[in-house]
């Protein structure tokens, strides 16, 4: 057949459709906008980490000039949090500080000058507590305790079984267990948090834009903690310079802003400096992961029990998700019968941790990696032959009910295996290098969302006017990982349009539809699956107007770059807008829409919390790490990083290699040299020369291999791609690490000192042992 | 965003007379070059002071002059420029290093030379924001009574962390200065004193006006101890001259980021011939160990920072006997 030569636009790799405004400095980011008119917002905040407030005194500030409004914890009775059970935290704290950052109160002034003066001129007289700046501490017998409804600090306790786990262990030919501990990490966006509220006395209508992931999650704050109908409320997402979690939920200084700017009957703009932005923090907490695995000798995995630690900070934020994560995500990647799993989130006198890329996998999935290398060592098993023994093959749902219906771990095994040359070099390199090779993955999408309506996933809308142009609406919120680009891309693909046909307008919630936002790598899956199904709606409306037109029946039309034919016959060809101005002629202005629901089968098991971690498919995810080791100054250099990742379907190839580039990288900064510290519970972390993500000086080469598993549910066979790849990088890292030189370590992340540190105790270790 | 800065005066001098007028109408001012480190304590409300006088337009304080006769550079010369400065890269690889292993690129496009070796001392506790201190009831640098770092004390530890201040001390620089009475020069180790809260010696209204150098040494190096390989201020930093007596060779070694000076010693005795390399080196590195006291100043612990720049040292030295 001589099928005309159809464009195709998923799969192929494209620009992000924004990327021009980013790099050419036009794009308007919130601390961008329009500030003529504006106060400045400046949050006074707690400088002790556990106490209670006696008084606060905010006469002296209100007096200063160009002061305009100041609120406190009294201006607003209403707690906030992500999850809709575990609501703890006010936007400025009432009664009791719970960590050193905390905000208290805030001004609303003419000028930043005048509101940092006022912030000092506060009077504020505090009752100091005993505080607990860690887990141990906050679970000791006679620790404070930070949460009246909280004993034991215990945030939320997790206890799932499934399987028979002794009967695994005691079926094992090997059992190992070892305990490792991670530091707590902050995402450390490019962008500081910032927020412009702009409150229309007259009308009682507020006007937000923020810095959001989940703008939808915003509006339903900011009706919350200031009383108001949402109707009255617009938000808007301009441009977002990074996310990964940091912004999933809707954060305290969104909500002062907005009752700054009603209290003063205007518009503040609220930017706060790097250090504030890291006092907000919603990291990844502290966690110790205490992990046993049997094995037999051919390396298949008989069972696991983990317990796991997480220090989460002063306020349940996302806690009770987190814990839940780390548990189930213990499933779905290999083939596990007999888990056993016990979490314990607890409540720390330190700033609320939350969802952090790879939302509560990649600590546990360190421990994993790391001992899984181990334990093949023990048995003289290669360590891409110990994964190889545990592969699952799909469809199939693991032991605690997660669905899998597209699997392709065997094959990024085999492409980094073989690009890193493994066979050839393990073992071989020169003293003080080393390879080390870690498996991961990560759910496309959170297939029961926290605020459970009933209503779908995700809606997209698509308008066709007289102009020909495709303007897709959608909620979905662009923070850089290029979800805009992959609607516009799954609408050409469906109406075989050129790209430059479709504009995408998103976030503003007068004008596009609601979306749960960008959040556990939901967007690709089912944003683009709602695309796909609202731009097959516009196509069959054209195509019946081309059939009408050309007098044959909709079967018969072909549509395809920008051109209606009919199937078989060389003439009677309609462009693109005359199809247009036919089906306009029929029913004017056409709006159409799509939604993703995700199938019930895929909203987990029916045990407590067996919903976190279900989720449509699985991206899977294989990386071999190249490093070099110092041994006198403990300084690691990372040479090479191969990577691959099974995204299902790459329908924007170009941005998929970005993201397993971008999750190395974070993933890197994890295992390297990130990490959150504190005197007394006072961040000295809190810039970017102490917070040491990793410069372009340490970014190594990360060879990037794309696998295609083709998902049955997921858009054009599409699933993840921003998140898989992250958690396998510190265990290639350590992995790689003990090849080098010969050195287990426990901890994370390996800064020069832990690593000199842990060398000088295995010398003289060594020493003592030939001593003997 | 950042904090707000204060508002300021900006004077803008053209010659270093004016600028030492300017001082002495202002004593409060402060000197200001590229700014990459005074800005930035400004914004932290560390600077106390109404007036800036800007360096930048002063053509005097510009230009290096090197050769085999030795070297003058000029204190406003910005450390790009010395980067690329093919003399000073091939005579005296150390200050090269050093200057390549300042902060990162941008930074160095505006930062310079007197800038560096005028560095604030840095610590935990006073790098940080108004609230951050006042959270912690201030310290001894600033506005507080007690050094966190070393409460039973009486001094400031905050540690000096500039980078080429070493490797200009082993190669003999001196500096010069000008002041309301005329000019000075005196060798760079006593341009510091070993005080936190006040690191240097100058006195009011002089001014840093140039860097001077002998011959080039027959070999120098600077190495860092960081976590990154950019943007970090030295945990620890060494530089390592070596010169010959016959066959003999010996050691200089000078320090930064671990004391509140930049310390620099002598190797005392000589490597020659016949000498077991192992041994002399084995002793400069326990010299190093000895000579550096790095304190709770940054978040990276005072041990590591010892062994580490002390194994650095050892490296350079050994890497120049070789």
């Amino acid at each position: 057949m001589n099928a005309p030569s159809r464009p195709r636009a998923a799969g192929v790799p494209h620009p992000l459709i924004d990327g021009i405004e980013k790099v050419t400095g036009k794009a308007l980011y919130t601390a961008d906008l329009d500030d003529r008119d504006c106060l400045v917002g400046r949050i006074l905040r707690s400088p002790v980490s556990h106490g209670r407030i006696l008084s606060i005194d905010v006469s002296k500030a209100a007096a200063l000039k160009g002061v305009r409004a100041i609120v406190t914890g009294a201006d607003c009775d209403h707690t906030f949090g992500v999850i809709p059970i575990a609501m703890n935290e006010y936007p400025m704290a009432r009664r009791t500080l719970r960590y050193r950052g905390e905000p208290v109160a805030a001004v609303a002034a003419t000028d930043a000058a005048t509101a940092e003066r006022a912030l000092d001129l506060i009077e504020l007289e505090i009752e100091e507590l005993p505080a607990v700046h860690t887990a141990r501490d906050a679970r000791a017998p006679d620790a404070v305790q930070l949460h009246d409804n909280k004993p034991g600090n215990l945030e939320r306790e997790v206890h799932h079984v499934f399987g028979d786990v002794a009967a695994g262990i005691a079926g094992a030919d090997l059992v190992r267990e070892e305990t490792f501990d991670c530091a707590e990490v902050n995402h450390a966006q490019m962008e500081p948090h910032a927020a412009l509220a702009e409150y229309d006395a007259e009308r009682d209508r507020l006007t937000f834009h923020s810095v959001s992931q989940v703008p939808f999650y915003v509006h339903l704050t900011l009706a919350r903690c200031l009383d108001m109908d949402a109707s009255r409320i617009r938000v808007v997402k301009p441009f977002v310079g990074g996310g990964f979690g940091s912004r999933t939920e809707t954060l305290n200084f969104e909500i002062i802003t907005a009752l700054l700017a009603r209290a003063a009957r205007g518009k503040v703009m609220m930017r706060l400096s790097r250090e504030e932005t890291f006092l907000t923090h919603r990291g990844r907490p502290q966690t110790s992961v205490k992990l046993k695995i049997g094995m037999t000798d051919k390396g298949r995995i008989t069972a696991v029990e983990a317990e796991v630690v997480m220090a989460g900070g002063a306020y349940a934020g996302y806690g009770l998700v987190t814990i839940l994560y780390a548990g189930a995500l213990l499933h779905g990647l290999y083939d596990i019968a007999n888990v056993k799993y016990d979490g314990y989130r607890v409540y720390t006198n330190l700033p609320p941790c939350g969802a952090m890329r790879g939302h509560g996998t990649v600590d546990v999935r360190h421990a994993f990696e790391c001992l899984l290398d181990r334990m093949a060592r023990d048995l003289g098993l290669d360590p891409f032959a110990v994964r190889r023994a545990n592969l699952l093959s799909a469809p199939l749902f693991t032991a605690n009910d997660l669905m899998v219906n597209s699997y392709g771990l065997d094959e990024c095994l085999n492409k980094v295996e073989q690009a890193s040359g493994w066979a050839a070099r393990k073992g071989k390199l020169p003293p003080g290098r080393g390879l080390g090779m870690a498996c991961s993955h990560y759910v496309s999408g959170a297939a029961k969302p926290v605020h459970w309506t009933g209503e779908p996933h995700a809606v997209v809308a698509m308008k066709l006017d007289f102009d020909g142009a495709i303007t897709v609406l959608t909620g979905a919120a662009d923070i850089g990982q290029g979800s805009s680009t992959i609607v516009a891309l799954a609408a050409a693909e469906i109406l075989s349009v050129d790209m430059s046909r479709i504009r995408v307008i998103a976030n503003d919630s007068t004008i596009t539809p609601k979306d749960n936002g960008s959040y556990s790598s939901r967007v690709t899956f089912m944003v683009g699956n709602a695309a796909i199904e609202a731009a097959r709606a516009l196509r069959d409306k054209l195509v019946l107007a081309a059939a009408t037109k050309l007098e044959v029946s909709p079967e018969d039309i072909l549509c395809q770059g920008e051109t209606f034919s009919v199937r078989g016959a060389r003439q009677s060809v309609l462009s693109f807008q005359e199809v247009t101005i036919a089906a306009l002629a029929a029913e004017g202005t056409i709006t159409v829409k799509g939604t993703f629901s995700t199938p019930k089968e895929a909203q987990g098991g029916r045990h407590r919390g067996g919903a976190v971690g279900s989720t449509m498919g699985f991206s899977y995810a294989a990386q071999v790490v190249e490093v070099t080791v110092d041994a006198d100054t403990g300084q690691i250099s990372v040479e090479q990083v191969w990577a691959a990742l099974d995204c299902g379907f790459a329908i924007n190839p170009l941005a998929v290699e970005g993201q397993i580039e971008g999750s190395v990288w974070m993933g890197m900064g994890q295992g390297l040299c990130e990490e959150t510290r504190f005197v007394d519970g006072l961040a000295i972390h809190a810039n970017l020369l102490d917070y040491r993500f990793p410069t372009i000086v340490e970014s190594p080469d990360i060879h990037v291999d794309i696998v295609e598993s083709i998902d049955p549910l997921g858009p054009f066979g599409a699933k993840e791609a921003g998140e898989g790849a992250l958690s396998g990088f510190p265990p290639a890292l350590v992995n790689a690490v003990a090849d080098a030189i010969g050195l287990d370590v426990d901890f994370l992340p390996l800064t020069p000192d832990r690593v000199l540190e842990a060398l000088i105790k295995q010398r003289r270790d060594a020493k003592r042992r030939a001593a003997k | 965003m950042s904090n707000p800065l204060p508002d300021f005066t900006i004077l803008r001098p053209a010659t270093i007379d004016a600028a030492i007028t300017g001082l002495a109408d202002h004593p409060e001012a402060r000197l200001c070059a590229g700014g990459s480190d005074l800005i930035v304590n400004m914004r932290h409300g560390l600077v106390e002071t109404d007036t800036l006088i800007d360096l930048t337009g002063i053509d005097a304080l510009q230009g290096i002059d090197a050769g085999p006769h030795g070297a003058r550079i000029g204190a406003g010369v910005r450390l790009c420029d010395l980067l690329d400065n093919a003399e000073i890269s091939q005579a005296w690889p150390a200050i090269h290093q050093a200057a390549a292993a300042i902060a990162g690129p941008t930074h160095r496009e505006v930062a310079t030379v007197g800038g560096n070796l005028c560095l604030d001392t840095r610590c935990l506790y006073y790098n940080q924001s108004h609230w951050w201190r006042k959270s912690n009831d201030f310290c001894l640098k600033y506005r507080g009574d007690i050094c966190h770092v070393a409460p039973k004390g009486n001094r400031c530890r905050a540690a000096f962390c500039g980078d080429l201040a070493p490797a200009l001390m082993v190669c003999g620089a001196e500096v010069e200065l000008a002041g309301p009475t005329g000019t000075r020069r005196l060798p760079l180790a006593e341009f510091y004193r070993e005080d936190g809260a006040d690191p240097l010696t100058l006195q009011p209204g002089e001014i840093l006006i140039a860097v001077q150098l002998p011959p080039a040494p027959p070999a120098s190096a600077y190495a860092k101890v960081r976590v990154r390989g950019a943007i970090d201020f030295p945990l620890a930093g060494v530089a390592v001259a070596m010169r010959r007596t016959g066959d003999a060779r010996h050691f200089t070694l000078a320090f930064t980021g671990t004391n509140s000076s930049p310390v620099m010693v002598e190797m005392p005795g000589t490597l020659g011939p016949d000498d077991d390399p192992d041994t002399y080196f084995t002793a400069l590195e326990k010299l190093a160990q000895k000579t550096v006291s790095p304190q709770r100043t940054t978040t990276v612990q005072p041990h590591y920072r010892r062994l580490a720049v002390s194994a650095l040292a050892r490296r350079l030295a050994a890497g120049m006997a070789a």
